[in-house]
């Protein structure tokens, strides 16, 4: 995939709508992700008395914190594999089982749930369903001292809430794997089970390694879910990061941890690199044939996958009905009586949180999106010194716990000469560069899937870069350019880790108030917080499918509705 | 170009004048109370002297890492409730101004940093609070002793606050210290028995409280302000004391060192050191220990904590010790299972 041109500061610096766009991403990333890390690095490594390695070391030979960092690496990588395999069985189902429109919608609904909600409401519902009173263990089972807490409820509840992180990377990518190729593997006498290893499943790579690799650094950046789940006996590295510097008032110990944890974030990206990055797997090219309907899935496979992701959805919606039945009732579990007591103190007590939450994520939406697809573009199509750099520092942030961006644009953006915290523009800022990976991804692996060739004709009929991005390439990758836009939405919805240090008292977050309820115990406006937070992202995504369908051709309108699963 | 700097400005000034949108110098402050307590009090402020209160509400943890972080460039006035451990980590960062209110000479000494870097504003005694329909089941009595919680029975069913991020749990700590007569190696042992009766310690120290109502867990040791409002919301609890005796903790309020409003901070300690304040905890059943002496304790407040043996934790022995025991409670409590 590597361009064939030579990377060079004087064909970049002839063509000026590259060198701008280069050079604008580079002052962005420069601001919003190095100059923090520095600081944060300052602050790892330097006291009074100058550079010192001491606390590195202190946390390299503790053995509660080699624990964690053995423990994480460990729980990454189950709900990597485990997530993408969901992801991917999710993905093949709504791509080649021949399901009615109602089904999909219904099988994308049910996977975006845990995406759409703050993420410690699975964990909730766990304790609630699997808990030593669980409504399953105990009232429907009968099991008593049952533990809740520990490493399976854990990777089960990351799990289920980032494996729609894998479904949304791999099924445009299995949308755009021409049905037509396995056709022919069928024709030409090839088995069933054969063609899925030989055909779908090679061409489906891009595709997986970005889903693992998006769900690991998800996993390993997530202290919502092991702060509640994890118990004492599975300590992990964001959790402790998040106790050193919050609990034990230890700002060093916890800069220190933070780092540690991105060397597997950093292995594992460059080791996905390695692997997608020897390998081709164009399959949009111009010339597609006329498309066949699948005929490379048995009609009994098709029923169990259609059964399996009804399993799954199935358990997702009972967790969501748990949590719709808390925000309804006086008190869950003491006074069961029917209220609409609490969405009314969301929308006058909690009015001024959803009004800031809703001007963030209009904000930081279409700014996110734009910005995945600019870098994603040019990592994947564009040849220029710096390339590789400009792609591993765009996902530190991503990689990085969100407590520690948090806390590095506290430090960083707290005096001048970049003085930003009380504002919007500081939330808006961590928002876009914490969460548009997502979108930089799909759109690389999307890119990799369509032929040069395309672009290689507008340049050769006269386009500039500028125009052949607009015209050609814009339309082609306007599916990743709205998961990357529904990605940034979504989180600005609902994550918390980094902002809970960013929020002011001009502007405030719903997840942070929903954090609030819970440690007041009103587990009441909690749960009608969340359930506000999904009735919006699910409003705003389908109306965003909607525009989509009415302003492009009708083949992306239908990918970016899988996409967002309107 | 002219349109985008028209656009550039208008937003400027919008973003500016939400800024200076309140007149009469609003007082910006991190509450570590929870903000049901926190908010009937700053009403009444604002009406008694017309100054506005701009609050958020952090743990004591993330109030203070954040207030450390805007040291050089405060973005509040006051730090406002909380445990006095965490204001004693404060001072050593150096982000208070000292301060003393008109009721600062009242209060006994306990109450107080005797240069002013804080001064308390509630106590808030520890207390046990189980689940009744599991005492029932179980067929036990609500624990009056330390060692009641080591019952087998209770196996994996108690929850409470962990150590590295709780002021509850190191008082609890450090109360069990007391009992033992400080030794360390005894209070250890104790820990450690406790541990296996432990089902989970969550982040905050009123964390295991909703657990324990809806008896996801058997119960714990809780601040009483926590444990009363678990029974106010109707869950069907029970508090008890062990007879051995219980910590108890000051809550404080600060002023921060470079404070933009500092007289209206200022005012707002004046305040809530003062009778008016606290007298208004028993009105809003928030149910916290005034500190101030010439404030009675409310008389169900008072009915609960009757015969109770509360001491108050030793500020210089926990402040010269309390980094060395939690390290110690993390290393070898925390694993033991």
């Amino acid at each position: 995939m590597a361009a064939g041109q030579t990377a060079s500061w004087r064909r970049v610096a002839a063509d000026p709508a590259l060198l701008t766009a280069i050079l604008a991403v580079w002052i962005l990333l420069l601001l919003f992700v190095l100059y923090p890390l520095a600081h944060l690095l300052e602050r790892a490594f330097f006291d009074e008395s100058g550079f010192t390695l001491e606390p590195l070391l202190a946390s390299l030979v503790d053995s509660g914190h080699q624990a964690a960092f053995f423990n994480s690496l460990i729980l990454a990588t189950a709900v990597g594999v485990l997530g993408t395999a969901l992801g991917f069985l999710f993905a093949l189902t709504a791509v080649r089982a021949g399901l009615s429109r109602h089904w999909l919608t219904f099988l994308d609904a049910a996977a975006l749930l845990p995406l759409v909600s703050p993420p410690f409401t699975t964990s909730i519902a766990i304790i609630f369903s699997f808990g030593p009173r669980g409504f399953i263990t105990h009232d429907l089972l009968g099991l008593t001292n049952v533990s809740a807490y520990g490493f399976w409820s854990t990777m089960s509840a990351e799990t289920l809430t980032y494996f729609p992180i894998a479904y949304l990377t791999l099924r445009p990518i299995l949308a755009a794997i021409d049905p037509n190729l396995e056709e022919m593997a069928f024709s030409l006498g090839g088995s069933r089970w054969r063609i899925f290893r030989t055909v779908t499943v090679p061409l489906a790579v891009p595709g997986f390694a970005n889903a693992f690799l998006l769900l690991f650094a998800a996993s390993l950046a997530d202290f919502a879910t092991p702060l509640i789940l994890a118990g004492n006996s599975f300590p992990v590295l964001p959790t402790q990061a998040y106790l050193q510097i919050t609990g034990l008032f230890d700002f060093k110990g916890g800069a220190v941890l933070s780092l540690i944890l991105l060397v597997p974030a950093v292995a594992v990206f460059l080791l996905q690199r390695a692997w997608v990055g020897r390998r081709t797997y164009v399959t949009v090219t111009g010339k597609v044939g006329q498309r066949s309907r699948s005929r490379a899935i048995a009609p009994w496979a098709s029923a169990l996958l259609v059964a399996a992701c009804v399993a799954v959805a199935v358990i997702i919606i009972y967790f969501y009905a748990l949590l719709l039945i808390a925000s309804l009732v006086v008190a869950f579990g003491a006074n069961n009586s029917f209220t609409l007591h609490h969405y009314e103190v969301i929308f006058t007590e909690g009015l001024p949180a959803i009004r800031d939450t809703l001007i963030i994520a209009a904000i930081g939406m279409p700014l996110g999106g734009f910005y995945g697809v600019l870098v994603g573009y040019l990592i994947a199509r564009r040849n220029f010194p710096g390339r590789r750099a400009m792609e591993l520092v765009a996902m530190i942030n991503y990689a990085l716990p969100g407590t520690i961006v948090g806390i590095a644009y506290l430090i960083a953006f707290n005096d001048p000469p970049v003085a930003l915290t009380g504002g919007v523009l500081i939330i808006v800022a961590c928002y876009v560069f914490r969460y548009s990976p997502t979108g930089i991804r799909a759109t690389v692996a999307l890119l990799q899937q369509i032929d040069r060739s395309l672009e290689e004709a507008s340049s050769s009929l006269g386009a500039g870069s500028g125009e052949t991005f607009r015209r050609i390439t814009l339309p082609l990758i306007a599916p990743a350019f709205f998961a990357g836009l529904g990605v940034v939405f979504i989180r600005s919805m609902t994550a918390i880790s980094a902002t809970i240090f960013l929020v002011s008292i001009s502007w405030t977050l719903i997840t942070v108030r929903i954090l609030e309820n819970m440690t007041e115990m009103a587990l009441g406006p909690a749960a009608a917080f969340s359930v506000f937070v999904i009735v919006v992202v699910f409003i705003v995504v389908a109306g965003l499918s909607a525009i989509l369908v009415r302003l492009r051709a009708p083949a992306a309108g239908a990918a970016a509705r899988s996409f967002l699963g309107g | 170009m002219k349109m985008l700097r028209t656009a550039v400005l208008a937003l400027a000034g919008w973003l500016g004048g939400l800024a200076a949108a309140q007149a009469a110098d609003p007082v910006n402050v991190y509450t570590i109370w929870p903000e049901n307590y926190a908010r009937p009090m700053f009403q009444e402020f604002e009406k008694q002297t017309g100054i506005k209160v701009n609050f958020l509400r952090f743990s004591s943890g993330e109030a203070l890492a954040r207030v450390i972080a805007e040291k050089n460039n405060p973005r509040i006035d006051v730090l406002f409730g909380g445990p006095v451990e965490t204001f004693a980590a404060g001072i050593k960062e150096g982000i208070f101004e000292p301060y003393k209110s008109p009721s600062f000479a009242k209060l006994p000494a306990r109450f107080k940093q005797v240069d002013g870097q804080w001064t308390a504003i509630a106590d808030d005694p520890l207390v046990f609070m189980t689940n009744a329909g599991f005492l029932k089941t179980n067929n036990l009595k609500p624990p009056a002793s330390w060692d009641d919680l080591l019952n087998p029975a209770y196996k994996n069913m108690l929850q409470m606050a962990d150590a590295r991020t709780s002021g509850t749990a190191v008082t609890r700590i450090f109360s069990v210290l007391e009992v033992n007569g400080r030794d360390e190696e005894k209070t250890f042992a104790y820990l450690k028995k406790l541990r296996q009766n432990v089902q989970v310690y969550t982040k905050s120290g009123g964390g295991g409280t909703l657990p324990t109502g809806l008896g996801q867990a058997a119960g714990g040791i809780f601040f009483i302000v926590d444990a009363l409002e678990t029974k106010a919301k109707g869950y069907d609890v029970v508090i008890s004391f062990p007879k051995e005796g219980i910590g108890t903790s000051a809550e404080a309020i600060a002023l921060i060192k470079g404070a933009k409003n500092p007289a209206g901070g200022k005012k707002l300690i004046d305040f809530a050191t003062s009778a008016a304040m606290q007298s208004k905890l028993a009105e809003l059943k928030v149910n916290f220990v005034p500190a101030n002496p010439d404030v009675k304790t409310e008389a169900s407040l008072a009915e609960v904590l009757k015969g109770a043996k509360i001491f108050p934790i030793d500020d210089d022995y926990a402040g010269a010790n309390r980094k060395r025991i939690v390290e110690r409670w993390i290393k070898e409590v925390l694993p033991a299972q």
